[in-house]
Order: structure tokens, then sequence, then C-alpha cells
């Protein structure tokens, strides 16, 4: 098992570092540069600079070289200092500019993907032991829905209609009040209200890929030669479900969970958008508007690591949870 | 159920010699849930093919009157009440003046109904020359408006859902949005398609070193989050560059990831098959390489790759809708279904105007239309079902 | 019911729900096993003779409804007609795995891959026998060792994916024996197996059942293993049963068409080799929307027009304990109100 570990581990270097020259390379791609689109900007409020001043901030900034020698600047950087660029944009670190919203964006992913595993086995199960039901059937009509309903136009709707029985507009996950006050007791049902929304909205979609994933996948087990035989032997019907049909339905949906991760990163950009979440999404597309790149190419990178480690996590999971796994990498 | 598949043998024998799409076909109509998205993505693609027929305004027929104005009232019957031609009324601006509860004085713009005069809601009606898949040219539009006398009148508008910021007529700006909207995920899919056949295929065939290079690429791109990664792409699109160009750099951008799934499969694919018995078969028999892999290995898993594909279509009008929408991809005044999104990223917006967000119904049946078909399509390519 | 009986069949029919409509797979089968005897149950595949097996433990998929009686003499219960009671209750859990347990025709699927064999044979023995742990352990291992698989102690902490076919057999052997049944109704137990670990599951069979005096109920379509192992043997096609006798009896004399075609299918050793080897024509019918009379009507060379397709001959006695059910054998039925016909 260790052995194993140590194996996925050294695996996971190589990855990183093909991951992070590939986002490199297309953070940089668009023609000009963050000097550029300062320059036009200040150019608009009437600041002409000469080409000399042009020259002399892109050698200040680094932004002189090809991208291949930017790179390797960045990289050492990183590896040697930590640092991960300057933010040109804010006008400090990347690290100091992304650590602002990171814990924040982890702790909602992270509730996210609890919230989707928690709603969804269940009632995946449920759906698998009353197959045609009119349970069933509703949460597969809801399924199908919200795999199809794209995230940030369902954070428009839930957005509008909110707004429409309430008055109020929630955006964002803290209110003025509490952004000036602090936070407060009197403010915590607010602020989970708040919460919901985003949860919602973004965690529609995967809850409903992992219930259809589970449901599928009980159905499956339950056809099996094993539960007639564990039937067979007076076993009841709980145990049938839980102890064999449910630890064999769970391999998909462990590893699935990079590829949920995926999902709540990815969704999660634009509806934190469309929200004003005060999470990464706004700032991804602040920075790639401005060409911060390598605030830009931070955020995608971390979320990236975030998934590979994801895969790495799901993979242990996996041979911890399935023998046959474990035995084929011992040997 | 071994008795349910001797009858069917018995009962029909063309069963014996239909070839596999005929199947496929076969069990895919019995699906209801996939055949009424098959009509309902028929009729969408109809009426992004024939845009600027069903279309009354041109994409460039602009009102400022009309500016937010919500769907035009249309009347059934006159005013005593007896059911006649449906016509509508047309927009006039009004300064009111007058006090608030405070007794504040106020002054305020309205636009309301001119009763003046009647627009008679009238079918093939001239309007602004087009030409449909620019060739055809024509002027003559669905539906239009005329005035009493019978004539074309351009200062009356019909606007069945609405009009957005500019004025614009929002059922004619859907129908134009489609035909970006609905049209970029195919190429898309088409370029993802390829791609995928051709790298999974050198990736499975080969194995090796190159196989080592592609599987590493596949997982690096499936790594990184698709929305960002788009995000980030597209903004690399140069900025000022002509409609059909852009179109051509979003299609681009969506089949950059839309390929590595696909390429996963046929890899997978290739790999069991090479040592199947009637490979094998072939090889010993002297079949040539190419020919084993276009003529006895493809065939066996192209339904599986085809349904992938329309399964991943959602995906990629969702990476367009939000490309568009987050002002990356289309600019006005060319238009999608993302691009007439923008409009709702102002609450107060959707608020004072709801209809505003008719685009996204359109947007979310097409998706859902996309994924029971997909769906429906895996349920029939599945033989053992 | 009589005393030296374990389980009598009464009437059994099995429908199954489809698309098409309702397929009657079983049709009113009877048959009876004593105590300690062997019962084969032969047929073709789709005759119905696994739904019937499984059937007696209730464990048929949901959509398969069961009709008729089956009588057992079980032990907390008293005599019940299994049938009636819930097949997801605690009264017929009592007696699966405990008084009737089953063997499955691929041992390679039967077991969960994803626990140990000890632990999934362990769970009958803390199901039935003793909640302690360590004694059920040791049962376990005991009946581990009876069942002739060595390095018990070992072999109870490994998973499925670590046996061979023909342990994985006697694993699941093991487990259905591990506490004592009356009855152990044995699935092609050994269909999937390589013919050298055959002949060693069926003598291992053998000799169990003389250590348990257990009854079997011995399911299959090789009338090579049916000699071997049973006392009786009932035919079954097309959902009902079309002969029964002592299994010599069936061999030296067979009397219906279709048993007769079986015997003549199978290979003898001594015949000579230009010899062909006889088939029954044509395939099984579909056992939707039957027409009337006799099942086996459209592949009978002894078929009598005018009876055989319009009524449904029932089992009659010719002998000792031979039973039939054909109106070329037993004559025409000269009172056919006191005949079933099936309805169309």
């Amino acid at each position: 098992m260790l052995k194993y570990i140590g194996k996925r581990l050294l695996m996971f270097i190589p990855t990183i570092l093909i991951i992070s020259v590939l986002i490199f390379f297309i953070i940089q791609l668009p023609p000009g540069d963050y000097v550029t689109s300062y320059v036009a900007a200040m150019a608009a409020e009437g600041e002409i600079f000469t080409a000399e001043e042009i020259q002399e901030l892109r050698v200040y900034y680094g932004l002189d070289d090809p991208w291949y020698i930017q790179y390797f600047d960045w990289m050492k950087g990183i590896i040697t200092e930590g640092d991960f660029g300057f933010s040109f944009e804010h006008n400090k670190p990347v690290w100091d500019v992304i650590m602002e919203r990171l814990p924040l964006t982890l702790a909602v992913s992270f509730v996210i993907l609890v919230f989707q595993y928690a709603v969804s086995l269940p009632v995946g199960i449920y759906c698998a032991n009353h197959q045609y039901s009119v349970g069933d059937y509703f949460w597969s009509f809801v399924g199908f829905v919200g795999t199809a309903t794209p995230n940030f136009l369902l954070a428009i709707i839930i957005m509008y209609w909110i707004y429409v029985e309430t008055g109020e507009v929630y955006l964002g996950l803290f209110s003025t009040e509490m952004l000036a006050n602090g936070m407060r007791w009197e403010y915590v049902p607010e602020f989970l209200f708040r919460c919901l929304i985003p949860l919602i909205v973004i965690g529609t979609s995967g809850t409903c890929g992992i219930i259809r994933t589970v449901r599928a996948q009980m159905l499956d087990e339950q056809s099996r030669q094993y539960t007639l035989t564990a039937r067979a032997k007076g076993c009841s019907e709980a145990t049938i479900t839980y102890k064999y049909c449910l630890r064999a339905a769970l391999n998909p949906v462990v590893s699935g969970l990079s590829g949920s991760l995926r999902t709540i990163f990815s969704g999660s950009t634009v509806s934190a958008i469309v929200m004003n979440l005060q999470i990464q999404g706004p700032v991804l597309l602040a920075a790639l508007k401005s060409q911060d790149m390598y605030l830009a190419g931070t955020i995608v990178m971390v979320q990236a690591i975030l998934v590979v480690v994801g895969t790495l996590l799901s993979d242990i999971a996996l041979a911890w949870l399935d023998p046959r796994i474990r035995f084929s990498e011992r040997g | 159920m071994a008795f349910f598949k001797k009858k069917k043998i018995e009962k029909d024998e063309s069963y014996y010699l239909a070839s596999q799409w005929t199947l496929m076909w076969r069990k895919l109509k019995k699906h209801t849930l996939a055949k009424i998205s098959m009509v309902i993505l028929l009729i969408l693609y109809l009426g992004a093919a024939f845009a600027d027929f069903l279309a009354p305004y041109g994409l460039e027929e602009f009102s400022s009157l009309y500016k937010d104005t919500a769907p035009t009232k249309i009347y059934w019957s006159d005013e005593e009440g007896n059911s006649c031609a449906p016509y509508v009324y047309k927009l006039k601006k009004e300064n009111i003046k007058g006090r608030d509860e405070n007794g504040k004085l106020y002054m305020e713009t309205v636009v309301t109904e001119d009763t003046s005069e009647k627009f008679y809601l009238t079918f093939f009606v001239e309007g602004c020359e087009y030409k449909i898949f620019g060739l055809i040219p024509g002027n003559i539009h669905l539906y239009g408006l005329v005035n009493e006398a019978g004539e074309v009148d351009r200062s009356a508008r019909i606007n069945i859902f609405g009009a957005d910021r500019y004025g614009g007529c929002i059922f004619s700006r859907i129908l134009f949005g489609a035909q970006v909207s609905l049209t970029v995920p195919f190429v898309s899919a088409a370029i993802s398609f390829v791609l995928g056949i051709l790298l999974g295929g050198v990736s499975g065939y080969f194995g090796g070193w190159i196989d080592n290079v592609i599987q590493r690429v596949i997982e690096v791109l499936s790594a990184i989050p698709s929305i960002p990664l788009w995000l980030a792409l597209s903004a690399a699109i140069p900025p000022d560059i002509s409609v059909s160009a852009m179109y051509l750099y979003i299609t681009i951008i969506l089949s950059f990831i839309g390929w590595t799934g696909l390429a996963r499969v046929v890899r997978g694919k290739f790999i069991s098959l090479r040592n199947e018995d009637f490979v094998m078969a072939a090889r010993l028999a002297g079949v040539s390489d190419f020919k084993i892999i276009v003529k006895h290995m493809v065939p066996g898993f192209l339904s599986y790759l085809i349904v992938n594909l329309t399964l991943g279509i959602p995906g990629s009008i969702l990476g367009e809708t939000s490309m568009s929408y987050l002002g990356l991809g289309m600019k006005a005044p060319a238009t999608s279904w993302g691009v007439l999104l923008q409009e709702t990223e102002r609450l107060a917006d959707v608020a004072q105007c709801p209809w505003k967000m008719i685009p996204l119904i359109f947007v979310i049946v097409t998706v859902l239309a996309f994924n029971f078909l997909g769906d429906g399509m895996r349920d029939a390519a599945d033989p053992y079902k | 019911m009589d005393n030296n009986n374990i389980i009598e069949v009464k009437d059994l029919r099995i429908n199954i729900k489809i698309d098409e409509g309702t397929l009657t797979a079983v049709r009113g089968v009877n048959f009876e096993i004593r105590k300690g005897e062997t019962l084969g149950l032969v047929g073709e595949s789709g005759c119905g003779k696994s739904l019937t097996s499984k059937a007696i433990l209730g464990i048929n998929e949901k959509k398969c409804k069961a009709e008729g009686e089956i009588w057992f003499e079980a032990d907390e219960l008293g005599r019940v007609d299994l049938l009636t009671l819930n097949p997801r209750g605690k009264e017929i859990r009592s007696v699966r795995g405990k008084q009737i347990s089953m063997i499955f025709q691929e041992p390679m699927v039967a077991f969960s891959p994803m626990y140990t064999i000890g632990n999934q044979i362990n769970e009958a023995t803390l199901l039935h026998i003793t909640k302690d742990k360590k004694k059920a352990k040791e049962i376990s291992l005991e009946v581990m060792r009876k069942v002739g698989i060595a390095n018990a102690e070992k072999r109870y902490d490994q998973y499925p994916h670590e046996f061979s076919g023909g342990m994985l057999q006697r694993a699941l052997i093991a487990m259905a024996l591990v506490c004592n049944p009356k009855l152990l109704i044995a699935d092609e137990p050994t269909t999937a197996l390589d013919v050298t670990i055959q002949a060693q599951i069926l003598e291992l069979m053998k000799s169990l059942q003389k250590d348990f005096g257990m009854s079997i109920l011995f399911i299959t379509h090789d009338l090579g293993t049916v000699a071997r192992m049973c006392d009786r043997v009932a035919v079954m096609y097309l959902g009902k049963i079309v002969e029964s006798a002592p299994a010599v009896e069936i061999y030296k004399n067979p009397q219906h068409p279709y048993t007769q075609g079986l015997i003549g299918s199978v290979h003898k050793i001594g015949t000579k080799n230009q010899e062909r080897l006889f088939s029954i024509e044509g395939t099984v019918p579909l056992a939707l929307n039957l027409p009337a009379g006799c099942g086996f009507y459209d592949r009978c060379h002894k078929r009598i027009e005018g009876v055989c397709n319009v009524y449904d001959p029932s089992l009659v006695d010719i002998g000792e304990d031979h039973k039939i059910a054909c109106f070329a054998c037993t004559g025409c039925p000269n009172a056919p109100k006191n005949q079933e016909v099936t309805d169309k």
C-alpha cells in the first residue's frame, strides 16, 4: 500500500510540471502584456508614455524576455522562495492576493463537495431500491434537469426568484452590514441563507450527476450473482444493500471525486461572477482581462493542482476500498 | 429473457440482417424522450437555418424608442370587444409631470401605446434584405406589421419576446444567436472527433513513448477545470477581429478539451480490440493494418464515440454561452445566446424586464434535449439492452 | 404431506411480466423430495428449472410472480407453505441458508469481490448458529476443512480473486453447508468448471450428503452427472415436468419422446464412430402466448394431430414411481373435460 502511494506521488510531480508549463504558455498567449494594457488605459486618461518608457517598464517587470525564460524565472521563484510572482493589477505579490480568497474558495468548494455526496448517496440508493416508483421518477427528472441546467443560468433564475419573492437582493456571501460591522451572531441565519444559494447553484449539477451514477451502479450491483448468494444465505435486505451493493457501487463514485472537484471549480468560476461571491472566480476573470498573467496563471494552477491531488486521493481511496486493485498493484 | 430474443428473430427475419445503425435507430425510436428531443432540436436548427426569414427584424435593426420594452401586446378584438384581425399599437414617448405623495414635483418620460393607429399583424411581409445561407436573396419575412392602409410601416414594431437594451427584437436575436450557439458545439464536436480518433488511435496503436506523451497531455488537460481554461484561452483571442474569425477561435478553444475524453476511449478500445480474436483472425488472413483499423476496429466502437460526442455537446454549448456571457466571446452586434444573456447580468435589469430571461429557456431546453438524446442513444447503442 | 418428504411442490406456476405481456415460465410443476434423496431436475436452458429452484427460497426477481404451494417441514415454523411467507420477511430468512441452502452455477461471481471468503462464509454462521464471533469462525473453519480446502486458516482471510474456480466452488459449498441444512439446492454446480474438477466436486457433494444426511435438489442439463448423482430424475420441458422416474429407469426405459431424445443425444462409450448423435429438431418455443396443447407438439415425432395440439397432458403413473405426461404413451384423453386445457 505504501509503495503504491509512493508510486502515485512520484507520478504527481511530472504532471504538475507539465500543467505549469501549459498554463503559463496559455496565459502569456494574448498579444501584448500588462504594460500594453496599462499604457492603453493611461493613454485614455491623457497620460502618454514614450517608447523608451514602455521598454523600461517591460524590463522592470521582466516582460521583455521570451516566454520560456519568463517561465523559468517564475518557476525558480516558486520553487526556491515560494514566490508566485507579482500581481501588476493589485500591486502586491500574487500569493498575497490569492490568500485573500483562497480559504473561502476552498471552504466553499469543500462544503459543496460534502453537500453533493451527502445528498446524492442516500437519494441514489433510495431510487435504486425503489426502481420505477414515483420517488424514483421524480428524482430522475430532477436529476436530468439538474445536470442540464448550466449553473450560472441557475444562479440567475434563483436570484431572480428570490428577488421576486422577498424583494431583497442576495448577492455575495456577506451583506454590506456584515462587511461593515464584522460578523455578529444575529447575522448567522442570513449568512447561512446566503451560503445556501451558491451551494444549490454550484452543487446541483454535480449532485444530480452522482445520483444518476449511484442509482445505475446500485441497480447493476443488485443484479449481480453475489446478491443472490447473499439472499440465499439468509441475509437481510439491508445487509445486501449496504454491505454488498453499496460497497461495490462506491468505486465509480470515489473515482469521480477529482471530476467533481473539477466541475465545482469550473462551475464556481462563472457562478461566482454572477452571484458576486468573494471567491477566486471574479479575480481570475479580472486578471485575465487585464493580462495580469502571474495572478491568472497561479489561480488556474492552484485549481489544477487541487484536482490532481483529488485524483491522488481518490486513487488511494479506491485501492483501500477494492481489494482487487490493492492486490494488482502489489504484484 | 432468452425466450424473448428468440421470438424477435422468428417474428422478424430482417432483424438478423439489419445493420448496427438500423438496430440503433429502431431502439432510439422507442425512446420517447429522445424522440421528443430530436423533434425539438430539429425545430431549433431549422429556426437557426431560416433565421433571416423567420425573424421579423434583421441583426442591425434597432429602435431606441423600444429600448427595454416588454413583449408587444397583441389585440385580438377591437374597442367594442368584437374579435377582429390581430393588431398592435405602436409606442410613443410621453413626458409627464406630476407631484408625488410628498407634494414634490417630478418629471418623467414614459413609453406608452399610441392608440391612434392600428398596425395589423400580417404574414409574409417585406422587410430588410437578406441572403439565406449567403445564397438565396430575399426580403420577405414570416410575419410583420402593416398599417391600416396595408403598407409596411417601420415605425411600429412587434417584439413578441420584448426588446433588449438597444431596442432590438429579442425573438429575432434568439434566432440569429442560435446560428452561433447551435453550430459552434457541432463544429467543435467534429474537430474533437477527428482529434480524438487520431490521437487516441496513435496512442493506442503505437504505444511506447508516443502513448506516454499523449496520455500525460490528456491527464494534464483533464486536470485543469474547463471553464477557467476556456476563459484563459479566450482571453488570448485578439480583439477587433471579424465575426467569422471569432467564431473559428471559439470552436477551436472548445475542442481544446473535448478531444481528450474521446481519445482516452479510443485508446482503450484500440488496446482491448488489438487482442481480440476477430482482429487476430483478420491479421492471420493477411489484412493490412490500416484496413484492420478502418474496417474491423473502428466500426466496433463508432456508435459509442458518437454517443459520447452527443453527450459532450451540452458542455460546449455551456462553454460558448459562458464565454460570450463574460464578454470573452462573441461581441455585439454579432450575437449568440451568451451575448443575449449578458443583459441579465444585473439583477435589477432582470427584475424590471423579466422577458430578458427568455434566451435562457432556449439554452436550457437545448441542453436538456441534447442530454436526453444522448441518453437515448447510449441506451440504443448498448447491444445488451 | 408424506412424512418421508422433505419438501412438496404443488402446481407451481411462475409468471414473468415483460413488456410484451406475461410470460408463463413455469406451468404447473409438481414434485416432492424425500429425506436423504437426490432429485435431479433436468432440462434445456430456459425450461424453468432455475426459476423453480429459486422459487423454493423465494429469491426470484420481483417481476417473477410464483403461484401454487411449496410445503416444507421447517424447524421453528412447522409445516409451512413457503410461498405464503413474505419474501423479504424474517421467517423465510430463517429458512434460507439454515434449512434450505443453495449453491450456484458460477462460483467465480457468486462471492462478492470486496470481502474475504472467511467473512462471507462466517456471515451465514453468525446469522443462523451463533452470535459469538470466535465460535463462529471455528465452525466456519471446520466446514472449510471438511469440503477439502487445504490451509483453511490462511484461505479464510483471502479474497475470492485469489481462489481458483474449483476452490471457490468448494468454498461456496462450505457456505451452504455451514448450517447443516435439510435441503441443498445445487443449480448446475459444475457447469462452469473443468471436467476433472467437476468430478471432484461431485464426489465431494456425494460424500457430504452422507455425512450431513441432507436431501439434494440437483439441477442440471447434463445427463451424465445425473446418472452419477441422482436417485430420481424429473425431466422438465417448457415449464412442465414431462417425465419423472428413478434414475436407472429413466436411462433404461425412457418413455416420453423428449426424454428419449435427450438420452439419445448423449454420446455413449462403445458406440460406433459413424453413428450420428440424435438431435431433437427445432427450438424451444416462446412461453409467451403458448398455443393450446402439449408444449412439445411442434418437435415431437409421435404427435397425434387433433389430440396433442388440443389438450395439454398431465402426469400419469405408468409404473413403479414412474410418471409421464404424454398422450402418445398413455393413450388419448377420452374425457376431455378432465384434461387441463391451456387458455389461449
